[in-house]
């Protein structure tokens, strides 16, 4: 159970088992970064970084849910991203939460 | 000295043929959809945001009410049965005609309105699909939500110049 409040609705907590997170760097390939630049002479959604965002967020919550689950918690609380350009056209997606055991 | 015949041009060749290809699709290409944006992307962000409108008019029907919150949850009477993460996010850029307009208009001050519009639907985009994911999900009510805006591109750098918005919330059902 992952969620991005202090507390989980309902259950209680019981163990604290540390901050754990999840990172990815992610990019598209050329072809894909090409169209885009042209689609951003247009303007309007850039599908292609629209995808990418995506990917890379689902595979750094899979990472924080592996570092997780290795410690032995059955839930995340208070999840947070942080996203930081490192160069254009590739994006760094960070999840981070509090690892917790819940009943 | 080394003898030009024994370097192998072939893959030089491929990459610059590569590049002065790009090249030339580039200078057809910029000018026309320059002028495509000049003419189209304000139309149709007026027509983005009334199709978000519409959206989110199906949605709070669905729901009864707004799901959207930035409660804690601390206001729920009765108990949570599940809940569970939603995000959505997108990638919304302005056209250069307006990165140019934007520029025009920074030289005088005061509100750059343009921008404020394309960032405004990117938003509103952001946050429809986030009650769409909700809905897809089965929650109820969407608690502790959050909405962040990054850049693509590093500031100092040349390239995309484009907004991300990504929004994200706790998704509950009601037991």
């Amino acid at each position: 159970m992952v969620v991005n409040t202090e507390t989980i609705a309902g259950k209680v907590i019981t163990k604290n088992l540390g901050v754990v997170g999840g990172s990815t760097v992610r990019a598209k390939h050329l072809g894909r970064d090409i169209f885009a630049g042209l689609k951003n002479v247009v303007g309007g959604e850039l599908t292609a970084y629209t995808e990418l965002l995506e990917e890379s967020r689902n595979e750094a919550i899979a990472r924080m849910v592996a570092d997780a689950s290795a410690r032995g918690a059955n839930a995340i609380v208070n999840v947070r991203f942080a996203t930081s350009a490192v160069t254009s056209g590739a994006s760094e997606l960070f999840a981070y939460g509090t690892a917790v055991t819940v009943e | 000295m080394v003898d030009a015949s024994v370097i192998c041009w072939g893959p030089f060749l491929l990459i610059a043929a590569l590049f002065a290809i790009f090249g030339i699709i580039w200078t057809i290409a910029y000018p026309l959809l320059f002028l495509y944006g000049a003419v189209f992307s304000g139309r149709r962000l007026n027509k983005s945001m009334s199709n978000i409108a519409l959206r989110e008019r199906t949605s709070i029907e669905h729901f009864g009410k707004d799901p959207l919150s930035n409660l804690k949850g601390a206001h729920i009477v009765g108990g949570v049965r599940n809940s569970g993460l939603v995000y959505s996010s997108i990638v919304h850029a302005p056209s250069h005609w307006q990165l140019l307009i934007a520029s025009i208009n920074g030289l005088f001050g005061g509100r750059i309105d343009i921008l404020h519009r394309v960032i405004s639907v990117g938003r509103a985009e952001a946050t429809q699909r986030l009650r769409e994911q909700a809905q897809a999900a089965g929650w109820d009510d969407v608690l502790n939500v959050r909405i962040d805006t990054a850049e693509m591109t590093p500031p100092s750098n040349q390239g995309t110049k484009a907004v991300e918005v990504f929004a994200y919330g706790t998704g509950v059902k009601y037991g």
